[in-house]
């Protein structure tokens, strides 16, 4: 397809509401007469609340009212079905029962008239709790298992005689730590109730899934509630479903009857709104002499909440990354003291693709073989997940293009071996890979009088830059310039879009506009040949939608604004949709990719350092290469983070989250910056939708930390198994 | 740590505070626990300031205060009497993007954008600030207050460097 606006760099068109403070995040709204929400979490992480001592709060300045078990509306759980999009992160209601079944967990939240004013109230409220003994502190303090999951199970072949007659194996155990997504912008809602219906401002990344959730939760019907989520400071999967504070904030509007706003303090959003579960995975390679894999098993278990069964699906990248015709994947689950996990970007895959590709270097090393040539060894041509072919994978290009710019060749795979003055430098790979997935999806486009053109749809723009490829799309089609189109996203009254996750918005909402867009121009059409119209008595079909105008046969052109003008019509509309078709019995969809990673090591000092990633990824069609490029550079910095820095670090003795804050938990900042040299190849995938796209938010995540992994072997001769490698780990002691 | 200022605010006293904001005088009634990022944000308005910590760690609050660059979650709103304060809404003069901000925009330097006032708030100081070398490994040290969970320090960095011609050709804030 060749294209004017789509695949070229263009800035965004949220950029000056961004740069200028007109960005109407959650956070910044304000309504007459609202109220301040400040929960009150737990101070303990397995036990029962006892006593509240409700009354001196009552009389703090300002405090309006204090809910809890006590006193809290009897309101109705959300079945948190995924096929009836009312999923929620947890499921348990706030202030449900007295049990405590996390640090953090809300036992009361205070409404007052100030922000200070419930801070101060929320901090004055004393609660005794009886501590319970036994807490579970987290899978990795334990050897414990928890329960098996049927639904993440898969095998074929017979991986286990293959493994004992393999010559050359390897078996370790690897785990990651808990990790919180720290998006910048924290958990926020505004509630308010105006004749029975609910308007919430949430920093969500699923309107119509926090919509369906609320309505079910307090019994209205779908279309009584609203949710509005204009702009997000990020989510990184947190804010895809519904967690309870913005259960306690709507139900305390409804009581008041007033808007209630609560934005959670940063303690709390990393106590109580979601996080990366622990993992522990064992990996068995087994390969016969040269270097071609017999054997791979996969062996997991992931850690949830005590109120809420989250499954990380880790395994899952396994069955479908290399050729191998045994293979099996198992999981089990943990119940612990944490609050309760969710989905953080590249869910299951990122965890599964570390173990995997470390295990993948130990079997090179045990190969003597580079690491980069036993992955081209088990290339593989299609899904042997599926048993259908890839639909564009080019990762042997990605591969062949990463390496050379690395200068790859020139590694000296001996420990240690590779030096510049005091410094070790270490070179390690990874594969990089996520499924490419698409949902149905709804959307509506106007062309208006004035010249602009609108399109509309209910998803959001997280900061990946939906409202950009949406405009962009619109702008191809109609030959509109951008600055004349108007994106309306982040509300659930739009027509139906997709959760901004899974790396799917882009490939989903596009088509669904460009439906919308062709509708519109097909309405005009009809109004151009209607009576006393420009084009009255043609055919419609023999009228061209070029540059914003109709034209005819003869070379006549009216633009539509003109057009509409001339018709007395504010508007025409189209309304599209579209959804994932036959090929998905055809092909199977994936983006794939390749990290490579040098870091260097001070063993003077003490000092790892990542100084350089080069990388290649294959994601179809980049719909914007400025935005798509950020997405794969922030999430290098993001698994440069999971590598080397992040953990949530729970108490053993009481499962009571340490680290709640930025200062304890590390996440990259900009003096931790290695060169990042990013290369999106560019392969549109048309089997998988009209513009080819198939999605960058998460890919670029998936094997960083490995890539890290292997190459801090390389420079220290040590092979650390568990996340994050922090530098106590690398001390000769 | 709080509590001082918490129990003389339990008073409901407030204190009158008068300050420059964006150029304009401004007159706050706050009980003496307002930290100046609510008051911005609660009380002016001014919501382009965001708190991503409140415990001064994340840099998305950063403002100037007399040119200064310094997290407003940190400093109290009764500490700004008679101080000039500059938010993200002031950056941009005469209805013209500051060269931070235009250079932003180019290079894609945010993704979600919630830091971004904060980002560039530092970079417009840092550019005026004589004690800041003008390479790289300067330039990100000296923005290592300002954390984006996104990612986007390489293109922030090279926004940096873009706005930094323009500010030294003159056109810049000189708050």
């Amino acid at each position: 397809m060749d294209t004017q606006v789509i695949g070229h760099r263009t800035p965004r068109v949220d950029g000056e509401n961004k740069l200028t403070g007109r960005a109407d995040y959650t956070t910044d709204w304000y309504v007459e007469d609202m109220l301040h929400g400040y929960p009150v979490p737990a101070s303990i992480a397995h036990g029962t609340l006892e006593a509240l001592d409700i009354e001196p709060v009552l009389a703090m300045p300002g405090v309006v009212a204090v809910y809890h078990h006590g006193n809290f509306p009897r309101l109705y759980r959300s079945p948190s079905s995924q096929a009836h999009q009312d999923q929620v992160s947890e499921v348990r209601l706030p202030f449900e029962d007295e049990r405590i079944h996390y640090d953090g967990q809300y036992v009361a939240m205070v409404v007052a008239e100030r922000y200070e004013q419930a801070r101060a109230a929320a901090q004055a409220l004393q609660a005794r709790y009886r501590q319970d003994d036994g807490a579970r502190p987290g899978l990795l303090y334990t050897r414990e298992d928890g329960r098996p999951l049927e639904s993440e199970g898969g095998s074929r072949g017979d991986p286990e005689s293959a493994y004992e007659r393999a010559p050359v194996k390897i078996d370790h155990v690897y785990g990651i730590a808990p990790e919180s997504h720290m998006q910048m912008e924290m958990h926020a809602t505004l509630a308010q109730w105006r004749d029975g219906r609910l308007i919430v401002h949430e920093s969500s990344q699923g309107v119509i899934y926090q919509q369906k959730a609320m309505a079910r939760i307090f019994d209205l019907p779908e279309e009584q509630v609203e949710v509005i989520s204009h702009y997000i400071g990020s989510g990184f999967g947190n804010k895809l479903f519904m967690w309870p504070h913005a259960v306690a904030v709507a139900a305390a509007a409804r009581e008041l009857g007033r808007p209630v706003k609560a934005v959670l303090p940063r303690q709390q959003d990393m106590e109580s709104g979601g996080n990366r579960p622990a993992s522990r995975q064992r990996l068995r390679l087994a390969a016969d002499e040269q270097g071609r894999l017999q054997s791979m098993r996969h062996d997991s278990t992931t850690e949830t909440s005590f109120v809420h069964p989250y499954v990380d699906s880790v395994g899952s990248p396994t069955l479908s990354l290399y050729a191998c015709d045994n293979a099996a994947i198992s999981q089990h689950l943990l119940e612990v003291n944490h609050g309760t996990p969710c989905p953080m970007r590249a869910p299951g895959e990122v965890s599964g693709i570390y173990a995997l590709e470390c295990a993948m270097d130990e079997l090179a090393i045990a190969l003597d073989m580079d690491p980069l040539e036993l992955r081209r060894r088990n290339y593989n041509h299609e899904d042997p997940a599926k048993g259908l072919p890839w639909s564009s994978k080019h990762l042997d290009t990605c591969y062949d293009s990463a390496a050379r710019r690395f200068g790859w060749e020139r590694r000296d795979s001996a420990v240690g071996s590779m030096t510049e003055g005091d410094e070790i430098l270490g070179w390690g790979m990874a594969t990089s890979s996520w499924f490419a997935g698409r949902q149905p999806c709804m959307a509506r486009v106007e062309l208006r009088a004035d010249g602009t053109v609108l399109a509309a749809c209910g998803t959001q723009d997280i900061g990946t830059g939906t409202y950009t490829v949406v405009a962009q799309t619109v702008a191809e089609l109609t030959g509109v310039p951008l600055d004349r189109v108007e994106v309306r996203l982040g509300e659930s009254s739009l027509p139906a879009g997709p959760l901004s996750g899974g790396s799917m918005a882009t490939a989903t909402t596009l088509p669904a506009v460009a439906a919308a867009v062709r509708a519109a121009i097909d309405e005009l059409k009809e109004v151009a040949t209607d009576e006393d119209a420009p084009f009255t008595g043609a055919d419609p079909d023999g009228l061209t939608f070029r540059d914003g105008a109709l034209v005819d046969a003869q070379g006549k052109r009216v633009t539509f604004d003109e057009l509409l003008t001339g018709q007395k019509l504010g508007s025409v509309n189209g309304d599209g949709q579209a959804a994932p078709g036959d090929e998905q019995q055809q092909y199977s969809f994936r983006s794939f990719g390749a990290h490579f990673v040098e870091v260097r090591w001070d063993p003077a000092i003490t000092r790892l350092r990542v100084s350089r990633v080069v990388s290649s990824i294959d994601i179809g069609r980049a719909v914007n290469p400025a935005t798509a490029r950020n997405q794969v550079e922030g999430a290098i910095v993001m698994g440069m983070g999971m590598g080397l820095f992040e953990k949530l670090d729970y108490d053993p003795r009481d499962a009571r989250l340490i680290n709640n804050n930025y200062s304890d938990y590390i996440v990259t900042s900009h003096a931790d910056m290695p060169d990042i040299d990013v290369e999106l190849l560019d392969n549109p995938d048309y089997a998988f939708n009209e513009f080819g796209a198939r999605g960058v938010g998460e890919i670029g995540l998936t094997g960083i930390a490995p890539a890290i992994a292997n190459a801090v072997y390389h420079a220290t001769g040590k092979r650390i198994r568990e996340l994050p490698i922090t530098i106590d780990k690398l001390l000769d002691i | 740590m709080m509590e001082s200022s918490e129990t003389s605010a339990q008073a409901g006293e407030t204190v009158t505070v008068s300050l420059t904001v964006n150029g304009e005088p401004r007159q706050l009634q706050v009980t003496p626990n307002v930290v100046l990022l609510d008051a911005l944000r609660d009380d002016l308005r001014l919501t382009g300031t965001k708190k991503g910590c409140d415990h001064g760690q994340c840099g998305a609050c950063t403002v100037h205060v007399d040119g200064k660059a310094v997290n407003s979650c940190l400093r109290l709103a009764v500490m700004c009497e008679g101080r000039h304060v500059t938010t993200v809404e002031g950056l941009a003069r005469d209805g013209q993007l500051h060269p931070v901000q235009r250079a932003f925009l180019e290079h894609d330097a945010y993704q979600c954008g919630y830091c971004t006032p904060g980002q560039m708030m530092s970079a417009a100081a840092l550019l005026e600030d004589e004690r800041i070398a003008a390479d790289d490994a300067s330039v990100r040290e000296a923005m290592s207050g300002n954390l984006c969970r996104c990612g986007a320090y390489k293109n922030i960095l090279e926004a940096i460097q873009d706005a930094r011609r323009d500010v030294t050709a003159g056109t810049g804030e000189g708050a």
